[in-house]
């Protein structure tokens, strides 16, 4: 009886320290969660406007003569994984290790995230953290690499941010464009013409859609752990009122015990 | 003065959007300056210092590495993901 309270002190113990931590982890994703939001959707402003005026120039006869919109027979693949920096936020990361295992075989992979720099051994980068800077060298690179013929096709795995319970999986297909099936000539001019526009423009589109794609990853990871971390917390209080409710039990029956012991002994 | 919106565009946010009366910069084919009902075009911005003239006559100062200037009809759009301020 006494080494079974000893045990269960020990556990409660052990369960309480864990409730402290899964409730600290969730403040932080909780205080993290509505800059995270904003960077977001500011992320995704961006990328809809750069795409917008990309989808004019895809409209351009001349324009359809540029490599970057060249559909080519083989298909070397690069693909931008973006996972999470941590682990403890559900099945964020291992869904987009998931569906990065359909695409991943034979492709070139750029991991952005520790999670992700982990899994496929990449130069470590952070996804909370990513710059302006890094994902302008990156597009720059990967444009410059696309147009020289390296590779044919750049795809993004990340995550989609639904809603705070609900975050998908997704790819999406970068490189080559294709001509928006929203988009007619317009008329407007282009300086110097319409080739070197395209080209600027791709560059900038390639950030913008990195740029929106990492911030949504970080959005949803937050989101992600905030659920993960309220549902672990949920479950240690309830293992916590269950072992105490043992504990108080075997503490009670060997009370009981010692008292019956001594009563026992006395009569006698 | 007759006035439209400029809007200079980041990944981060918008730098600045807001009603001027005209937009300096150097584009691919030299110094141009975007005013009030210019004709619809795109352009590659070279590193420049740029101008904002705003409504009330004051200006105000900046600085890009680059980007694209889209002139539209109804609103000029600057994306630079490093524009910034001088004043």
């Amino acid at each position: 009886m006494g080494a079974d309270i000893k045990a269960l002190r020990s556990s409660i113990r052990s369960v309480d320290s864990m409730l402290h931590l899964t409730t600290a982890m969730g403040l932080v994703a909780s205080s993290k969660i509505r800059r995270a939001n904003e960077a977001m959707i500011k992320g995704r402003e961006y990328a809809e406007a750069v795409r917008k005026m990309t989808a004019q120039l895809t409209a351009c006869p001349e324009c359809r003569k540029s490599p970057f919109m060249q559909k080519r027979d083989t298909e070397r693949t690069r693909l931008i994984i973006i996972a999470g920096d941590r682990g403890l936020c559900g099945g964020y990361n291992s869904n987009v290790f998931r569906l990065a295992q359909e695409y991943a075989e034979n492709a070139e992979i750029i991991p952005i995230g520790k999670r992700a720099c982990d899994r496929y051994h990449g130069e470590f980068c952070q996804c909370e953290g990513y710059t302006c800077a890094q994902g302008r060298e990156l597009s720059e690179k990967l444009c410059a690499d696309f147009a020289k013929g390296e590779y044919d096709r750049l795809g993004i795995i990340s995550s989609r941010y639904v809603s705070m319970m609900t975050q998908d999986a997704e790819i999406q297909w970068v490189l080559p464009l294709e001509k928006s099936p929203d988009a007619h000539e317009s008329g407007i001019l282009f300086e110097p013409d319409e080739i070197q526009v395209l080209k600027a423009a791709v560059s900038e589109y390639v950030f913008g859609v990195i740029m929106a794609a990492v911030r949504e990853s970080f959005a949803c990871e937050v989101a992600a752990r905030r659920m993960a971390m309220d549902s672990a917390g949920k479950n240690a209080r309830q293992m916590l009122d269950d072992l105490q409710l043992t504990y108080n039990r075997a503490r009670q029956g060997a009370i009981t015990q010692e008292i019956t012991e001594i009563v026992a002994g006395s009569g006698g | 003065m007759n006035t439209f919106n400029l809007k200079i565009s980041s990944p981060d946010g918008n730098i600045f959007d807001d009603a001027v009366c005209g937009f300096s910069v150097r584009g691919a084919e030299g110094d141009l300056a975007v005013l009030a009902g210019h004709i619809p075009f795109v352009t590659t911005v070279m590193p420049c210092d740029c101008t904002i003239e705003l409504d009330d006559g004051s200006k105000r100062r900046g600085h890009t590495e680059g980007g694209l200037l889209d002139v539209g009809s109804e609103e000029v759009t600057f994306f630079s993901w490093n524009f910034e301020w001088k004043d």
